[in-house]
């Protein structure tokens, strides 16, 4: 699509979409949100640029191949968190700390966990918009 | 204790209907998959509603604690976020599947896809697809 | 507590994590090595679960929340174990198979998502069969149905495609119908764990008759849906007989048995037999299993083309299933998982001789065979032996289980059931035995065959080897394996 209005919006908006999915998924255990839901925002400022710059540009930021590994290193490390949690007590290993209301550091595991969902979820949701759009 | 009363229920139950046989009766793979995607939400409306407890509120603590009293079902919420992703994994796989059908048979309609014959192993050894 | 207690978990944590760290991995042999040391490493834990649950007894295992019922709940009992360590073992065989014949089937790019799925598919039958908690056992069963139909659609011919969609969009109907189940057992009891239902249900089942029997009702045809049951199978001959022949062994051995299991923890854990009893459905899961029984072997006696002939016994060998679990009785239900087990090692034996067969001759009709016994002996006498267990000859595991089918139809007073079961048994010799015998006998069929001209490499052949003498010895140690099962049925 070669509409300079339209480049000029999204190369303001897509920015804006990115932070907001930050946002989302980094206040997702003391506010509604979380990894699922900013991480399909973040997909969908990256399925925006897809449609008005170009699949070459889009390809740029994040491929397949790429977000393939994002996706398993980001689904190890999940793996390796939960399995501290679940398997923690039979080594006496510590608990990890309950949240406090208000507070974004806090309620252990679960903010590093959120984020790798918003990880997966968006190389997934992307790839999945760019395997059916064949330009 | 109704069926107006309940009316959440009815129209979910009544979704679910619409859905199932859309599923089931319709030709049209891609209105297939609309169809279980009705008949996914409506069990999610289903289950929402059953979670729901008037007057009460999200349960997500902003300004402290306010008793067990105050906050609506969580449990419900979770399982539908569960099962959205659940719906757009196979919605995804479904539509991936769509693709590679019209790319193969040049139609959608599963009807006429299943009646073809003499295709099934005649070509087995062609790859028709890039 | 004990560290053993949490190898329910690790088991199904070690696989997903070897699965995931495959697409970082290049080297096709390398993926190959991994699968197979991660699944054996699996299935020791297995072992050695089976061992202690046979000394101490059944145990849960509550990941995250110990000492609560927050949290997701697993169930080890002795069904549990010995059925998951059988499927386990039987998955292992396989992907050796396949570490040599998969290359020959699907592109070489494929690969490694053929081992991803398997690990997902292995994963999750792992998770359905273990787990006490009804949502996580839906989400579990999603996945399977994925993975399974990933592994068909792998070799992108029109067929696979076809069958594919045929079987997701079936897939997809019972797992709506599932989840609508799961809605409604939820707003009844306020549960989702196995056990707290049954209790609540005991109070007061009396008022929600008609409840129970909805819920009943959408449990069964969702998981009818997904396990074959008998008019609502028609997507399996299609997706079993496309796929290739590792996937198919998997899908009719291993994917079934998760479904069909998941029902008989409905049935026993969740709703106890003595309420499903008086609830009117059993009657019609036993019509249905017969007819399946019936069919499905009449089907196979017309089909032309191996694979479709033996995936069609696997419609009439889930009508043994259904028939078990729709006796209605603890002993029932022990038998049908006594099934399941000499199902899954014997038909994924039949599979990969077939598939062996195909890729020797080139053809997949059985007018083709003639002969062929001459030629490969030892594929056709490893077909031949999981035939007669197919068939029902004395020792091995498909005899045993219609033997005690027949007794306990006999003791419930269910004297017809007695003649179903013999004419299944008898169609099932008639689809079988032609292949075998136009196979080793007949002049005009043995003319011209050179003696083991076409025989099959040692490193295939070993797995099946190793999976039809499991089935001797789940033939020949029978009593013991059943005595260990009805310590693990009706145990709540």
């Amino acid at each position: 699509m070669n509409d300079t209005i339209l480049k000029q919006v999204v190369k303001i908006i897509a920015p804006c979409i990115q932070l907001f999915g930050i946002y989302v998924i980094l206040y997702g255990h003391i506010s509604p949100g979380g990894g699922f839901a900013g991480g399909t925002i973040i997909a969908a400022s990256f399925i925006l640029q897809h449609i008005t710059f170009g699949k070459a540009y889009a390809d740029s930021l994040l491929n397949e191949g790429r977000a393939l590994k994002l996706i398993s290193i980001s689904l190890i490390a999940y793996g390796v968190l939960k399995a501290y949690s679940f398997f923690g007590d039979y080594f006496d290993l510590p608990h990890t700390p309950t949240g406090i209301p208000g507070n974004i550091f806090s309620g252990g595991f679960i903010l590093p966990l959120n984020i790798l969902i918003g990880i997966i979820v968006t190389s997934t949701i992307y790839i999945l918009y760019s395997l059916f759009s064949n330009e | 204790m109704t069926l107006l009363n309940n009316y959440y229920e009815s129209a979910s139950i009544i979704l679910f209907g619409i859905g199932l046989a859309t599923l089931m009766l319709n030709r049209n793979l891609i209105k297939k998959i609309i169809g279980m995607n009705i008949m996914d939400t409506s069990i999610f409306l289903f289950l929402v509603a059953k979670g729901y407890i008037t007057g009460r509120k999200a349960p997500i603590i902003t300004t402290g604690f306010e008793g067990i009293d105050a906050y609506v079902n969580p449990i419900p919420s979770a399982l539908i976020l569960t099962g959205i992703v659940v719906a757009v994994s196979v919605t995804a796989f479904l539509l991936a599947l769509t693709v590679k059908i019209y790319e193969a048979y040049g139609t959608v309609d599963l009807e006429i896809i299943l009646n073809l014959k003499g295709d099934a192993y005649a070509d087995n050894n062609k790859l028709p697809l890039g | 507590m004990q560290i053993i207690t949490s190898f329910p978990l690790v088991k199904i944590f070690i696989i997903l994590l070897s699965a995931f760290s495959m697409p970082l991995i290049h080297n096709r042999r390398h993926i190959k090595i991994i699968s197979i040391i991660f699944l054996s490493f699996s299935l020791t834990l297995s072992l050695i679960t089976l061992n202690y649950v046979f000394r101490n007894g059944a145990f849960y295992f509550n990941a995250g929340y110990p000492d609560t019922f927050l949290g997701i709940q697993l169930y080890i009992g002795p069904v549990e174990t010995l059925l998951s360590s059988v499927l386990e073992f039987v998955i292992l065989v396989v992907v050796w198979f396949s570490a040599f014949s998969i290359d020959e089937e699907i592109r070489q790019n494929r690969i490694k998502f053929f081992y991803i799925l398997i690990h997902l598919l292995t994963a999750s039958i792992l998770g359905i069969i273990y787990t006490n908690d009804i949502f996580n056992g839906y989400v579990f069963i999603e996945v399977a149905a994925l993975a399974s139909c990933g592994i068909i659609v792998i070799k992108e011919k029109k067929e696979n495609i076809k069958a594919a969609t045929k079987y997701i969009i079936m897939s997809t109907i019972g797992s709506g119908l599932l989840l609508m189940g799961i809605a409604f057992i939820y707003s009844y009891t306020g549960h989702l764990n196995m056990d707290l239902i049954h209790l609540e249900i005991l109070e007061g089942y009396d008022d929600y008759f008609k409840s129970l029997l909805i819920i009943v009702a959408l449990y069964t045809a969702g998981l009818g849906v997904k396990s074959a049951m008998f008019p609502l199978h028609i997507w399996l001959p299609d997706a079993h007989s496309s796929a290739p022949t590792a996937s198919s062994a998997l899908l009719s051995g291993v994917v079934l048995k998760g479904f069909a299991y998941f029902l008989i923890k409905f049935m026993d854990r969740m709703l106890g037999f003595e309420i499903i009893n008086q609830l009117n459905i059993l009657p019609i899961i036993l019509i249905l299993g017969s007819s399946g029984m019936i069919f499905g072997s009449l089907s196979a006696i017309f089909q032309k083309n191996i694979k479709r002939l033996i995936a069609y016994s696997s419609v009439a060998q889930m009508g043994y299933i259904f028939l078990a679990i729709g006796l209605g009785s603890p002993f029932g239900a022990v038998i049908a998982v006594y099934h399941m087990m000499g199902h899954a090692v014997t038909k994924s034996a039949l599979f990969l001789c077939s598939g062996l067969m195909i890729e020797k001759t080139g053809k997949n009709e059985i007018s083709n065979y003639r002969g062929l016994g001459f030629e490969m002996p030892i594929t056709f006498i490893l077909f031949t032996l999981g035939a007669l267990s197919m068939v029902g000859i004395p020792i091995l595991p498909g005899f045993i289980s219609k033997w005690y089918l027949s007794i306990e139809s006999i003791q419930l007073g269910k004297f017809l059931l007695i003649f179903v079961i013999l004419l299944s048994s008898l169609l099932n010799a008639v689809y079988y035995f032609p292949i075998i015998i136009n196979g080793f006998f007949g002049i005009e069929n043995l003319e011209n065959r050179v003696y083991k001209s076409k025989r099959a490499p040692y490193e295939k052949l070993a797995p099946i080897i190793v999976l039809i003498t499991a089935m001797l010895v789940l033939g020949i140690f029978s009593k013991d394996v059943l005595d260990f099962l009805i310590t693990g049925i009706n145990a709540l």
